[in-house]
């Protein structure tokens, strides 16, 4: 033991002391700075990304970061690298460094403009970096807003399991409600010819209209979630996850049984209003809503419900209201995400929303982070991107991923970035006159 | 500080070399969607051997216009999940840049997957799928197998005319589509010929126990009972019939034409009918050939999936010999395989002759199987639209 102990920490703190000396010039660089060096990365994609995938003997640009390359042809691997290298890491690394100083400046004087317009700023130039990596295949396009919606998602699922402590198995439930009502709403009133007839309101005007549908579908999830709340908020313990598990098969089985909606068959054919800009902004005002509500007294109130609700009632917190709000708003987003969902896929059955879609978030949840959004972020898209990533390996992805669970369970029994707050604001400062050993916010 | 200068540098060389590399090899990939894990990993086995029996017999090329092309596959693993249906499509379009998709098989991923196909202008034939909206409103998707409003009415006329009954009685999955799509056709066809349908009972995917369900069916008077469901199921079904003391036949649908039918349900289901894409016992010519080489291979009878697979690589590889020519610009040549697959009149395929309509759904006839004393599924009679 003394010797393991004795020698783990060395090599470690090596390593340690060599990656943050790496990592020095770029303590400085504040998160306009990586945006900039990302838009230059991809916009440097697109303009030399295919000659130079071509002469490394790729016939197209990897789409995932080579993950797909990887586990097919093992052969182009240090192609995949030095692709990587060439395209992302050293202009990225690059770009970041050598514009601190001119991002800090203007990082600090944002500072002193409303929150609002630098968040604006910030997310103006994230969307460009999306859209233009998007830009090379339609596969990127499909796989980012997959990888949205699992965002938007596991955050509300994460206000139920995470901060407010309680085992919710429902979402797949609420999803499937946001779903149908969604795209009974869209093929109502925008499309002609299909089982509820012609199009009462002129199609042109669906885009706008959308988000009312999309909120729509996450007020009857909400309901729904009413119908859970109401029995098993009276009790503690497990009863929640039951009565939850209860419903998401009522709903299922629900929609199995309605004849207006195609039965088992599902219905298809939505319109295509869930483009990449779309879901990116409802996933982006689902987390700053989200976000501002497990910040706020409200999301305080919640948390001490979970670590002890006989002290919280104590401390004059209405439990009841803070549940039931916790778990309707939670609700609201998974019928939103739903929604989103069947407008991108244009095709729902009620077989979609069934335990394979409650095990894919809970693990996206627990995979990322409990109370946590920036780890319910890391988990959605890390769960999406592995999934795809490890395809090519057929029934053996289902024994890795897996493993990669129990691992980290073990390991970060919470997840990989757990109990964190999600702090806007000090994302968005200038970093040169940060203190030393400020937790750095990039990830 | 060096990387800093030499970096443009490295860059203008890269542009440059990508400017004079050379051309890519010529051959034609084409993509299957299959489910290789999730629900209905047997369906995924199938089309994947088939699949590769397939390449193995056309000796890994095609001769269009007098010159050969490498084929390859892209086989890719769908998780029998919508969303990854679509993904897998995607990626197969835009990422490998098939030429056509193969899959995929059940309507869950097919309509979908479908969706994407149409949208990206790619051919796309399912060879399994029988839902409408697959193929519904979209030139660029095409299946194999006949749809369920041909297939209900065909075993309705089949149990009329050979026993000429008058009641019947349904017994199917309310959860599942393709069972509940099927009992409703037959239902349609069955009352359009005079025959009443006194039981018509449903139960969940998944239910082991049916005697309810059977009771009632038995005590409504049924004289048959007509049972469109997977083989797992109708092994319970049949048993459980017969013990409750029904005597009348039960007939089947193509989801009965699993070789692991009779491994379940042994000497109950023997003498039973139902109706499907082709009857491997005493098949003959080229059918009896896919089935020799297939069961030589992997060592059991194809089932319709394999079959039906079969048959789609089979028209996907005439379509692109009737396209004429592969000129190199994958949007053109996919425009051009498309319509070579619409015009495929007659086709001789191992389920029988098969012509597109304009929905890109193929008008064959069906076949009525017999299960013989031995459990082998033998060729009764033909049904042509």
């Amino acid at each position: 033991m003394t010797t393991i102990s004795a020698s783990w920490p060395t090599t470690r703190q090596r390593i340690r002391a060599a990656l943050s000396k790496l990592w020095q010039p770029y303590r400085p660089v504040p998160l306009l700075g990586w945006l900039l060096a990302a838009l230059v990365a991809v916009g440097m994609e697109q303009l030399v990304g295919l000659p130079l995938a071509r002469t490394l003997g790729m016939s197209k640009i990897p789409a995932l970061f080579g993950a797909l390359v990887v586990l097919d042809q093992p052969a182009l691997i240090p192609s995949v690298l030095l692709f990587l290298i060439l395209i992302y890491i050293l202009p990225v690394g690059i770009v970041a460094r050598f514009t601190a100083p001119f991002t800090n400046k203007i990082a600090a004087r944002l500072v002193s403009y409303p929150l609002v317009i630098t968040a604006v700023i910030h997310l103006l130039l994230l969307y460009a970096v999306l859209h233009i990596w998007c830009d090379i295949s339609d596969y990127r396009v499909l796989v980012a807003r997959m990888a949205m919606i699992a965002i938007i998602l596991t955050l509300s699922l994460n206000v139920v399991n995470g901060y407010m402590g309680e085992f919710s198995c429902s979402h797949p439930g609420f999803m499937a409600l946001g779903a149908y009502v969604a795209s009974v709403f869209t093929l109502v009133f925008f499309v002609s010819e299909n089982q509820f007839g012609e199009a009462l309101v002129p199609p042109a005007l669906g885009p706008f209209l959308f988000p009312l549908a999309l909120i729509l579908g996450g007020l009857v999830a909400a309901v729904g979630a009413l119908l859970v709340a109401i029995p098993s908020f009276r009790t503690r313990g497990d009863y929640l996850a039951i009565i939850s598990l209860a419903f998401m098969f009522i709903v299922k089985s629900l929609f199995e049984n309605l004849e207006i909606v195609g039965g088992a068959r599902g219905i298809s054919n939505q319109p295509n209003y869930a483009s990449l800009p779309v879901v990116f902004a409802w996933t982006v005002l689902a987390i700053w809503i989200i976000n501002n509500f497990v910040r706020s007294t409200m999301g305080k109130a919640l948390n001490a419900v979970r670590d002890d609700e006989l002290a919280a009632t104590a401390m004059t917190v209405d439990t009841r209201k803070t549940k039931m709000t916790a778990f309707l708003f939670a609700a609201f987003w998974a019928g939103v995400a739903g929604g989103l969902f069947a407008h991108v896929l244009r095709y729902i059955n009620p077989d979609s929303f069934g335990i394979r879609k409650l095990a894919e978030v809970l693990a996206m949840v627990y995979f990322g982070g409990l109370n946590s959004v920036t780890g319910s972020i890391v988990g959605a898209v890390g769960l999406t991107m592995i999934s795809e990533a490890l395809r090519p390996l057929e029934i053996y992805k289902w024994i890795i991923i897996p493993i990669m669970l129990i691992l980290i369970m073990i390991f970060r029994p919470t997840g990989l970035i757990a109990f964190t707050e999600f702090n806007v604001e000090r994302l968005f400062l200038p970093k040169d006159k940060a203190p030393e050993g400020a937790e750095d916010a990039t990830a | 500080m060096k990387i800093y200068k030499i970096f443009p540098l490295l860059l203008i060389t890269i542009i440059l070399l990508g400017a004079c590399a050379p051309a890519l090899p010529e051959s034609i990939k084409i993509g299957v969607n299959a489910p290789l894990t999730g629900d209905i990993p047997k369906v995924g086995e199938g089309t994947r051997y088939a699949a590769e029996l397939w390449l193995e017999e056309t000796g890994g090329t095609i001769n269009v216009g007098g010159k050969d092309y490498t084929v390859e596959l892209v086989i890719e693993d769908n998780e029998s999940k919508g969303e990854s249906a679509a993904a897998v499509n995607t990626k197969l379009i835009t990422q490998d840049e098939v030429l056509v998709i193969v899959g995929p098989q059940a309507s869950k991923q097919a309509v979908p997957a479908g969706a994407v196909a149409n949208d990206l202008e790619t051919p796309m034939i399912s060879p399994w799928s029988t839902n409408p909206a697959t193929t519904l409103g979209r030139p660029w998707v095409f299946r194999t197998p006949f749809l369920d409003p041909f297939q209900g009415p065909v075993v309705a006329n089949f149990v009329s005319e050979e026993f000429g009954y008058t009641n019947a009685g349904v017994l199917y999955d309310i959860a599942s589509d393709y069972p509940k799509g099927l009992a409703e056709f037959f239902q349609m066809g069955w009352e359009d010929i005079g025959g009443s349908v006194v039981a018509f009972e449903s139960f969940t995917t998944g239910d082991t126990d049916f005697s309810a369900q059977l009771t009632k069916i038995k005590d409504a008077g049924a004289e048959f009972i007509f049972a469109p469901q997977y083989y797992n199921e109708i092994a319970l079904i049949v048993q459980q019939a017969r013990e409750l003391g029904f005597e009348g036949p039960i007939v089947g649908s193509d989801s009965w034409g699993s070789a692991e039918l009779m491994n379940l349900c042994g000497d109950a289901c023997k003498g039973l009918f139902f109706s499907t894409h082709y009857a491997a016992e005493g098949a003959t010519g080229a059918t009896k050939e896919f089935i020799d080489k297939y069961n030589a291979k992997y060592g059991y009878v194809p089932d319709d999936v394999g079959a039906l697979t079969w048959d789609a690589f089979n028209i996907v590889k005439k379509a692109i010999e009737d396209c004429g020519a592969i000129t190199g610009d994958i949007d053109a040549d996919r425009q051009c395989v498309r319509d070579a697959m619409a015009n495929i009149r007659e086709f001789p395929g191992i389920t029988g002759n098969m012509s597109f309509n304009e929905e890109g759904d193929p008008t064959k006839c069906a076949v009525i199987v017999k299960i013989s004393d031995e459990g082998l599924f033998t060729f009764y009679e033909q049904v042509c639209p």
